[in-house]
């Protein structure tokens, strides 16, 4: 699409003629795949005359040309307000807030499947919130079906709605929307937290069992949009390098960072190089990992006397992370096939069980005791279904085309039961 | 009371939200709305044993839509009521009046106006007796860890007509608030039996255009199509996926005739839904991903006919759906409810403004209550390997209350005791 901007027509406006700068930038509706996007007044723009124009302080949103099919640099770094931690039950929710921005959704797992949402208007926030156990401080990546609802004066604003699970580089995994706000006041958020839906080992083991709610409150006025707006663009020659956006360092809100390789256990499976050799040797942190769709890939087989494996046999653990921050990957769908000498070892394909655990965060799973893995034996990873999770800028294009990954047990792991 | 303001809405808007307000100055309103176009709404009949012996039996006598599946009234009012009395046979023979009055006044179809009136568990709770053994009617409970708050007043009356003026007066009617039903002079009223619960009152409009007129409210996106019959902008209710009357029937014992009726209200968040998911989003989540593979439904559903187009290779597919495309379409998930391969609900939600805020009044009927569980557990997917917001709907709704009621046949629709056989 061809409404990026020159970086020079913006640099420099002020908050006072932001509105207008925005209005003509953002009123094509930007859709990076050409589908249709629903405009929210049909006309895109946001000149209600009873408006006071100062109050649709935003920055601009440029777009990148030749984005990589890869995890890269955004044009800028977000600048937000972070609100006091939370306890509900066993939760920790800290919950933050931003200017609306666009982000991408990401439905299934066809071309069709990634949509580019705009903001529906400026007047509002991209509300987000981080959730952690408060014991072990783990973040918690997985939806169980949060509802938020909001309220102001007493009177309900909107509809409830659940938050879109989400990445960016700088607040890891969080949960979050654009959220519109009619009014300048104060706004008490109300956010309701289900079970937690997702199988949990260690420490997290049998807790997150019942439904808990966090109240915050906040003030939404012309001071916030001026701080949350006032962001510094990146040299335009970086935006779409690839790398990306050190974690954003907040006091008391843990950051969603998966641990090093050195951390994980056992024997870990080896990858291949572009010629199909084996990469020699335990890879010593998460750069050297095999990359699928530009996420990294841990894959370490248990031994029967380890913690995670219960005991009955050998188990397989997979730790697709973000390859710079270490971000998890939640929601996607994973099975591993075992050959040896071009044959099948088990009759169907093993599939893995996503799962947080209280040392390794969330991984996927599969307990290997049927399984007779030898050293040698090629072990394919296959991404069934990609991970179903919102992006920011500069995860819009990585993670969407995740082919097979093929790995090998290595040669001196023959110390099988 | 405050009337809508009639020069901020469209007719049809103004209309539906006089409905909405309920009351005698409403009904006025709606009438002089109507002057200039003189509703001629046909008459009802004398002889109450040529209507039919269900309360439900509704389909024989509704219009059709173009593909001939069973076309429900576009306005609806559910009149929560408490009695006031205890039941005896002067208080029967009371409703009884009462409700034959409306049958004499009004044709039993769209045009003119189709009711039911349930009873809770609540109600026969006044009985000594529990119900038979043929009626399952348990206590509303939360079924999927959702609503906390149950319809535990007695009993509802379901009223619904094509015209939004037959539903104000057919109420107002029956409590006094009228000397009228369509013309005819009233007789006997509910009042001294009934009370209304006005908290619990609920309105709704089902039809193509209808939730369009609704934009003007914070929570109904401009982005709905124009001729999107319910707020999530689709069709829904082909013949197919519909059970027949006679499968939400209550074949034996003492109220052979009768079905149970689960009403559930929900919120909807509208925003996400139109305008951040694609129409394509949208397909998979409420029917199937194969459905938006294939183009198979259109804007509203116009592609599709008699059927929702669910083969049972879509149904039995929802597992690998979720595994291998991360989402799986609402309609799907239900469907695995059908048993032997057909539905055992028969649905007849419709949407709502109530309160200014969108959502749907979930009414479904079936045999027994334990159905609707089953296929609303189905519904909700939770064995399914899919993040919230893409099983199919779930995270789009938010449901508020639920009740449950028996629809007894017309024969015991006046206060029927637990046990008929015995009383009787
Ligand atoms: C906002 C609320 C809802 C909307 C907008 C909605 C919409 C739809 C649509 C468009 C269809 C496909 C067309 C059709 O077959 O009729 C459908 C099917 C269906 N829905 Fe819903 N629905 C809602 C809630 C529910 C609830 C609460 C239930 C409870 C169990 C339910 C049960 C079903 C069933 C059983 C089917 C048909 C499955 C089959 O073909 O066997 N729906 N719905
Ligand atoms: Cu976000």
């Amino acid at each position: 699409m061809d409404h990026e901007i020159d970086r020079r027509t913006f640099v420099g406006w002020g908050a006072a003629t932001g509105a207008l700068a925005l209005a003509g930038c953002f009123g094509e509706g930007g859709d990076e795949n050409g589908g249709e996007r629903n405009d929210s007044d049909g006309e895109g723009n946001e000149t209600d005359e009873n408006r006071d124009e100062t109050v649709d302080v935003a920055p601009p949103f440029p777009e990148i040309e030749d984005k990589p099919d890869a995890v890269y640099v955004p044009t800028h770094r977000e600048s937000m307000r972070a609100l006091e931690p939370i306890v509900a039950g066993d939760y920790r929710l800290a919950p933050m807030l931003s200017y609306p921005h666009p982000f991408w959704l990401v439905t299934g797992d066809g071309e069709d499947d990634v949509q580019h949402v705009t903001p529906d208007q400026m007047r509002g926030v991209h509300m987000m919130f981080t959730l952690w156990d408060a014991e072990t401080g783990v973040v918690l990546p997985v939806d169980s079906g949060n509802v938020v609802r909001l309220s102001r004066d007493g009177e309900r604003v909107g509809s409830p709605q659940s938050m879109w699970p989400m990445l960016s580089q700088e607040m890891g995994f969080h949960f979050g929307d654009n959220v519109p706000l009619e009014e300048d006041g104060t706004y008490t958020v109300e956010v309701e937290l289900p079970p937690l839906s997702a199988r949990t080992t260690g420490d997290l083991a049998g807790r997150f069992a019942e439904r808990e709610t966090a109240t915050f409150e906040f003030d939404y006025d012309q001071d916030f949009r001026e701080t949350v707006s006032d962001v510094d663009y990146f040299d335009e020659g970086r935006w779409g390098e690839r790398g990306a956006l050190e974690p954003m360092a907040h006091d008391h809100v843990p950051y969603s960072r998966l641990p090093e390789v050195d951390a994980f256990p056992g024997t870990f499976l080896v990858g291949t190089d572009e010629s199909g050799e084996i990469r020699e040797g335990r890879p010593e942190s998460t750069a050297e990992l095999p990359r699928s769709g530009d996420a990294a890939f841990l894959a370490t087989v248990l031994e029967s006397d380890y913690r995670l494996t219960g005991g009955d046999g050998r188990s397989l653990l997979v730790s697709p992370r973000t390859p710079y921050n270490r971000v998890p990957l939640p929601n996607m769908s994973l099975d591993a096939t075992i050959e040896r000498d071009g044959e099948s070892v088990t009759a169907e394909p093993v599939s893995l069980e996503q799962t947080i655990d209280g040392e390794y965060g969330l991984h996927y799973g599969a307990s290997l005791e049927d399984v007779d893995l030898r050293a040698g034996d090629t072990v394919t990873l296959t991404i069934r279904s990609l991970p179903q999770v919102a992006r920011h800028q500069g995860y819009d294009t990585a993670f969407l085309e995740m082919p097979p990954i093929e790995l090998r047990v290595p040669e001196d792991s023959d110390d099988a039961e | 009371m405050t009337l809508p303001d009639r020069s901020a809405l469209s007719r049809r808007d103004y209309l539906r939200a006089l409905v909405a307000v309920g009351g005698a100055s409403a009904l006025s309103a709606c009438l002089s709305e109507n002057d200039d176009e003189a509703v001629d709404v046909p008459s009802g009949t004398d002889d109450p044993d040529s209507l039919p012996s269900r309360q439900h039996a509704w389909n024989e006598f509704l219009s059709r839509d173009d593909d001939g599946n069973v076309q429900l009234p576009e306005h609806h009012v559910l009149v929560a009521l408490s009695l006031s009395t205890e039941p005896s046979d002067d208080a029967r023979a009371q409703v009884e009046d009462a409700l034959r009055a409306l049958e004499r006044a009004y044709e039993w179809s769209n045009e003119g106006l189709v009711f039911t009136i349930g009873y809770t568990p609540a109600y026969f709770d006044r009985f000594d007796g529990s119900l038979p053994d043929s009626v399952d009617l348990p206590d509303p409970e939360p079924i999927v860890g959702d609503a906390d708050r149950f319809d535990e007043f007695d009993a509802i009356l379901h009223l619904a007509s094509d015209h939004p003026e037959v539903t104000l007066e057919a109420e107002q009617g029956l409590f006094g608030e009228r000397d009228e039903f369509n013309g005819r002079g009233i007789e006997t009223d509910l009042t001294g039996v009934f009370e209304r619960v006005d908290e619990r009152r609920r309105t709704g409009f089902v039809g193509a255009g209808l939730p369009a007129n609704h934009t003007d409210l914070d929570g109904v996106p401009e982005s709905i199509p124009d001729e999107a019959p319910s707020l999530m902008g689709f069709r829904s209710g082909f013949a197919e996926s519909q059970a027949p009357e006679d499968r939400v029937t209550i074949a034996e014992g003492p109220f052979a005739g009768a079905t149970t009726q689960h009403v559930s209200s929900m919120g909807l968040n509208l925003r996400q839904w139109f305008e951040q998911d694609s129409q394509h989003q949208r397909v998979q989540k409420m029917f199937s991903p194969e459905h938006a593979e294939e183009n198979a439904v259109g804007t509203t559903g116009e592609k599709l006919t008699t059927t929702n187009g669910l083969t049972d290779e879509r149904i039995a597919a929802t597992e690998a759906d979720a595994s291998d495309r991360g989402v799986v379409g609402h309609a799907q998930k239900a469907a695995r409810g059908r048993e032997d391969g057909k539905p055992p609900l028969l649905r007849r939600d419709f949407s709502t403004v109530d309160d200014d805020r969108p959502g749907i009044h979930f009414l479904a009927l079936q045999e027994g209550i334990e159905e609707f569980v089953r296929v609303r557990q189905a519904m909700e997917g939770t064995d399914l390997d899919v993040t919230n917001l893409n099983n199919g709907i779930t995270g789009y709704i938010f449901v508020n209350r639920r009740g449950n009621y028996l629809v007894p046949p017309r024969s015991l629709r006046a206060l029927p005791p637990t046990n008929p056989t015995e009383t009787e």
